[in-house]
């Protein structure tokens, strides 16, 4: 056999692509004219050339569909399902509900069957009213007698009771639904459990709005079919009264008899508003009835079930296309009432009875919050300054708060929905108003906030920063730390926007000096966080940030994940801009990195939170840069290793760093020889502690070429011994995760193109290394598509090194290659062939391994390739090579387009006059 | 045998007025074909009176059925003798209630079902099939409403009446906390009402010593029977609706809206031998122990717990506004 010489100038010469100036770069952005030209060009190509790059045409199609779509949305509007914003939104408060009061899980239900034998205040029904019997089944009332059960079990009772509502429905015994409805609606009267109310709340109003649903089905049938199924009319979805047949009419007002002559006022009330949508068939303005519910509503003495029956009637008007909200006003006029009723309750000296009223006022909120966000959803300016007015908020359009002072609670809730043009031009009234609305139903320091993070929506709207901040910072000087801190925390984007170093300063201040001597509490570290890392995202250069007054010693104050958080935010932003030189910066982020890593040294730093810190702080290292001052770049990566080893991440960069040092280093001239020493020395310290072979054995490989770089043949040689040596030791199935193949290959594949630069050392064998590898492969259980793969390498190895004029050199001067030491040494490509003979003999025997037939084929190709481009052709290398094709015409289609290639391949490379017949079959 | 007879009225509410014709078809249902000697409508209207013991305190042998008082009873022909073929038949008609040459007959009194008083008008259908067959009949009952040519315009402002309630107005006694402490309840209500308006009207509670437990409107029904030379009358309740529950806020308008039962009202009628009124009652019920102790107790009975205030109510029937 003989190696095929080869002339890697003349190939590369013959295989160049021919190149031609391009006027613009393929990945600059076109100028629209660029684009113009082309829409021409395509223009008057068309018959040529259909392509039309889609992206880059100008979507204006697109942008109309949107519109569209927008325009669709808004403008339908009808009833049930057609409010798919509202619905969602109801089911999502539902859920908001639900979570945000948790209820123990037994509960006393003394109130089920409180609620269904209402001995203690009721009348009991009068016998010869039949009227009331028919709505009343004194047979149902006399069950569970239990006086505790679970949570679960009254869920699913409710859930049972409406399955049979639905039931009796469908089985045409309507009444009993409206008996069940009515009894469920009962159990709204108790509020005993009254952390239990929401979630009962959102149960039984579940139940009603089925029933509810129903109803109305069944009159619009009623209204557009006949008895006999026979179309009568059809109602749009915006129907008038008068379009209503006089049958159906007569049905619904049946309906609202029924409801009518429920006794107690709560399940009344309830009722009737699970049916509410239906006065749409009776009346053309049935908004006007919401007012007389509104009204009615009064008359539930008990606080909690009032303002829950005012959200349900919110809700339940969501469903009529009126807009007016007058009703809604009055809810919140008359819920402003019982809070005044509730705090001015005498405070009885227990600490218990605020407590109870505390929890009573956050159980109305939500009520509060759904009925405020009905009104000023969408309002315009103009109608919110008129609800202001009729709040009693405002004595006119002009003067919007200067009226009387609002229940703290009700305040907030508006603050929070009313339009952000109002809330910016008159923050001043407001703040005021927010000082003179000094009640227990709600935390006076919220609503400051409340105020800021709304003025924050909008920072240029603001009417008058300069006196809005003037009164916060006064207003805060009397809180303590923690109000400070969260008041302060609103207000901060809009000091920092309007460039107000002065009012920074006298916030820093302010909370150096509460702060000062206290451990902060978990709270107070949140707002703080949040506030130091407005002002980091806000300035754009970190030492600017290192010099504001107090700032380090804020910064020093804090402590656990909140100092993290901030710790991470300085890091985030010191590596963002580019490359860290200032030495002083460094230190004091070397030190906060230090401080990070010791905090989550102790957790498992497989946490993905701690992989975050782990990112930043090998980032930052990764940025660091002393420029010429070289020893002191390696001295701060030693000192990294010694204070942040813990983290893997950081040392394959320390790694990187200190290879990428010692090429800077000798790229700058001959004298750092020492210096790059140094380097290497630290690489190959740190390399194997980091765990996981294939990385030790790139980073051996990249640390051995940077020997060879600077000349270090025998520091290169350790290296690539100690990275054979990696492949050799491992088992290589870490962990429970499966073989790298393709990792391994390419490392080995790597490691094979730099043994062509490397002198071959006659001491232990020039071909030791490539020995070496075989041994490990014949070691390994690994698959044969790898081994196949590894072969071919060898095998492209030697042929490479036979040649008398390798393709590239060591760049050092004092490298000689191969070629140059074994010039015209015959036994060295004797060698090199008898390595290569039982090699191929490897190959043939691996390929044959593989079970996939489709794989097997593509190896022998594979295989096939190589070995024809290594040798020349003569009969020995034919007949394996012709085994190959054989293998591969087995395994794949006889049109496969790489077995033809390969066919011809070998074709044009067999040498005149030789037998191709072995090879056509 | 499976022959099925069927009433239907032309309306699902089955409301007529006098002059109007009552309309409907007869449907027969048979499997085979029937012969007749003729299909008959009767329609029967009366008023029912009876007199209970009691509350009045009627001697034990009055009581009993009083001659009811026909207000119509009529029969017509509407098919002669002929033979119904098998399967499903309608045969309608159209009668006129009130019959203008018979003008010496009964007013039509507005259907009303009450305790001792009861107006009712029937329609009955009679298949006549001589001796050998059970004659088929069907009856329906049909409701009567005045006609509007006799009806009142709909009072222009309903009539009101302002109501105190106090401790000085209490004709019973109440408890002593009550009495000394007083409790202000003032409203309006309205003491004619239409019968197509729900009763209506507001109320306020001023003061209260006592947290109030309830607040109910009662409706009742005065009936009285004119027996021999007595009058019989007997007050009884037809619904209650409850316009506070629990401790109410004060000085907070609370509307009254009351929606009249049908069948169980009618415009008040006051007729030779029997009339029938109508009361409203407002009871407001204080929380109090001792009410705890009397769970059963007739809302009416005045009680210790208990403030009350009864005014008349005169029903009508005014024209649609």
């Amino acid at each position: 056999m003989e190696f095929r010489p080869r002339n890697y100038v003349a190939e590369e010469q013959s295989h160049l692509l021919p190149r031609s100036r391009a006027d613009i770069h393929p990945f600059s952005s076109y100028s629209p004219q660029s684009i113009l030209r082309q829409v021409d060009d395509n223009e008057e190509n068309r018959n040529n050339e259909e392509f039309f790059d889609p992206l880059r045409a100008p979507d204006s199609n697109a942008s109309v569909e949107t519109v569209d779509g927008h325009d669709f949305e808004s403008s339908s509007n009808g009833n049930d399902d057609s409010f798919p914003v509202q619905t969602k939104e109801w089911t999502s408060f539902k859920r908001f509900l639900m979570q945000r009061f948790p209820v123990s899980k037994m509960i006393s239900v003394s109130s089920m069957s409180n609620t269904i034998v209402r001995s203690g205040k009721a009348h009991e029904k009068s016998s010869s009213s039949t009227h009331l019997e028919e709505l009343d089944d004194p047979q149902k009332f006399s069950e569970t007698d239990t006086k505790v059960i679970t949570q679960q079990e009254y869920v699913s009772r409710l859930h049972e009771l409406k399955d049979e509502i639905n039931r009796a429905w469908h089985s045409e015994d309507r009444v009993k639904s409206l008996k069940l409805s009515i009894k469920v609606a009962r159990l709204l009267m108790d509020t005993s459990v009254s952390n239990f109310y929401p979630t009962l709340f959102v149960l039984v109003t579940d139940v009603l709005n089925m029933l509810g649903d129903m109803v109305w089905e069944r009159i619009r049938q009623k209204a557009e079919f006949a008895e006999d199924g026979a179309r009568l009319c059809s109602l749009r979805e915006n129907f008038r009264a008068s379009d209503v047949p006089i049958d159906a009419k007569e049905t619904c007002y049946n309906w609202f008899c029924k409801v009518g002559s429920i006794r107690e006022l709560l399940p009344r009330i309830y009722l009737e508003l699970a049916i509410f949508p239906c006065w749409r068939f009776l009346i053309e303005q049935p908004a006007e009835s919401l007012q007389r519910l509104v009204m009615m509503t009064r008359g539930i003495g008990d606080p909690l079930a009032s303002a829950y029956c005012r959200l349900y009637i919110a809700h339940r008007a969501q469903k009529l296309p009126s807009h007016d909200t007058g009703y809604l006003i009055t809810c919140l006029n008359d819920i402003t009432l019982i809070f005044t009723r509730i705090s001015s309750t005498k405070e009885s000296a227990h600490g218990c009875f605020a407590d109870s009223k505390r929890s009573l006022v956050s159980l109305m909120e939500p009520s509060i919050e759904f009925i405020m966000k009905c009104i000023l959803s969408d309002a315009s300016q103009r109608r919110a300054g008129k609800v202001l007015v009729e709040l009693g908020l405002g004595r006119s359009q002009e003067e919007l708060f200067g009226g009387s002072p609002c229940v703290s609670i009700v305040l907030h809730h508006l603050l929070k929905e009313l339009p952000i043009d109002i809330v910016s031009f008159h923050a001043v009234d407001i703040l005021h108003l927010i000082k003179c609305s000094n009640d227990n139903s709600y935390d006076q320091s919220l609503n400051y906030r409340l105020v800021g993070l709304r003025l924050s929506e909008q920072i240029s709207q603001i009417g008058s920063v300069e006196a809005v901040v003037n009164k916060v910072i006064q207003v805060v000087s009397e809180y303590g730390l923690d109000d400070y801190l969260k008041i302060v925390d609103a207000y901060l984007d809009i000091v920092l926007q309007n460039q107000m170093d002065g009012h920074l300063k006298t916030i820093l201040e302010g909370i150096s000096k509460l702060a000062s001597d206290k451990v902060l509490a978990e709270d107070e570290l949140a707002s703080l966080q949040s506030i130091l890392v407005k002002l980091l995202s806000h300035f754009k250069d970190l030492e600017h940030v290192f010099s504001l007054n107090h700032f380090l010693q804020i910064l020093d104050m804090m402590h656990g994940n909140s100092r993290g958080i901030v710790n991470m935010h300085i890091l985030d932003m010191a590596t963002r801009n580019g490359y860290v030189h200032d030495p002083t910066t460094i230190q004091l982020l070397f030190e906060i990195s230090q401080a990070l890593h010791s905090d989550t040294d102790l957790v498992n730093m497989k946490n993905d939170d701690n992989q975050q810190q782990a990112r930043l702080i090998s980032r930052f290292v990764r940025m660091v840069d002393h420029g010429v001052e070289y020893e002191r770049h390696l001295a701060f990566l030693m000192e990294c290793r010694g204070a942040l080893g813990s983290i893997i991440e950081l040392k394959e960069i320390l790694v990187h760093s200190s290879n990428c040092l010692a090429t800077k280093a000798l790229k700058d001239g001959k004298k750092h020889t020492a210096f790059v020493k140094t380097c290497i020395a630290f690489s190959e310290i740190t390399i194997p502690s980091i765990p996981g072979h294939i990385k030790q054995l790139n980073l051996y490989l990249g640390t051995a070429e940077v020997a060879l770089l600077g000349g270090l043949v025998s520091h290169s040689d350790g290296l690539i011994d100690s990275a054979i040596n990696c492949l050799q030791s491992s088992d290589w199935m870490e962990g429970s995760r499966t073989l790298d193949s393709d990792g391994i290959l390419s490392s080995i594949r790597k490691l094979c193109s730099l043994l062509i630069m490397i002198p071959g050392n006659p001491e232990v064998g020039i071909l030791h290394i490539p020995k070496s590898l075989l041994l490990i492969i014949h070691s390994q259980s690994w698959s044969p598509r790898l081994k196949a793969r590894i072969l071919c390498a060898i095998i492209s190895l030697s042929a490479t090194l036979s040649q008398e004029r390798l393709p590239y050199h060591a760049d050092h001067p004092e490298i000689m290659g191969n070629d140059l030491l074994f010039f015209g040494d015959s036994s060295y490509v004797c060698e090199l062939l008898s390595l290569t003979e039982s090699v191929i003999q490897n190959l043939v025997d691996v390929i044959e391994q593989e079970p996939s037939r489709a794989a097997r084929g593509s190896l022998s190709l594979e295989a096939c390739n190589c070995i024809a481009s290594s040798f020349k052709i003569n009969e020995h290398v034919l007949s394996v090579c012709s085994k190959l094709i054989e293998t591969a015409k087995l395994c794949l289609n006889a049109k496969d387009k790489y077995l033809t290639s390969t066919i011809s391949f070998l074709d044009k490379n067999l040498p005149a006059g030789a037998v191709s017949s072995s090879i056509v079959i | 045998m499976s022959t099925k007879i069927d009433l239907s009225l032309s309306r699902p509410n089955r409301i007529y007025r006098p002059s109007e014709p009552l309309e409907g078809k007869i449907v027969v249902k048979s499997a085979s074909s029937i012969s007749h000697y003729g299909i008959r409508m009767a329609l029967n209207g009366s008023v029912n009176l009876q007199v209970r013991g009691g509350s009045a305190g009627v001697i034990e042998s009055f009581y009993g059925v009083v001659k009811p008082i026909t207000i119509l009873s009529r029969t017509l022909e509407i098919r002669p003798s002929g033979k119904i073929v098998s399967g499903t038949t309608e045969i309608p008609f159209s009668i006129t209630l009130r019959n203008p040459k018979e003008d010496n007959s009964e007013r039509f009194y507005e259907t009303f079902h009450g305790t001792n008083i009861s107006i009712q008008y029937l329609a009955t259908v009679d298949i006549m099939r001589g001796y050998l067959h059970k004659s088929l009949s069907a009856t329906v009952e049909f409701i009567v409403e005045s006609d509007k040519a006799d009806l009142l315009n709909p009072p222009i402002s309903p009539e009101m009446v302002i109501f105190y309630i106090t401790q000085d107005t209490q004709r019973h006694s109440i408890l002593p906390e009550l009495k000394s402490g007083g409790f202000r309840i003032t409203g309006r209500i309205s003491t004619q009402c239409s019968m197509l308006e729900p009763l209506s009207g507001e109320l306020i509670v001023e003061a209260s010593v006592l947290p109030i437990c309830s607040i109910d409107i009662h409706l009742l029904r005065v009936e009285s029977v004119l027996l021999g030379e007595k009058i019989i009358t007997e007050t009884s309740l037809i619904q209650t609706t409850q316009i506070a529950d629990g401790d109410v806020c004060r000085n907070m308008t609370l509307p009254i809206y009351v929606v009249l039962p049908r069948l169980l009202t009618c415009p008040t009628v006051l007729a030779g031998p029997f009339s029938i009124e109508f009361k409203v009652a407002i009871v407001v019920i204080f929380q109090s122990e001792l009410s705890r102790l009397h769970p059963k107790s007739d809302p009416l009975t005045p009680r210790l717990w208990m403030a009350m205030e009864t005014l008349p109510l005169e029903l009508v029937r005014a024209r649609e506004r």
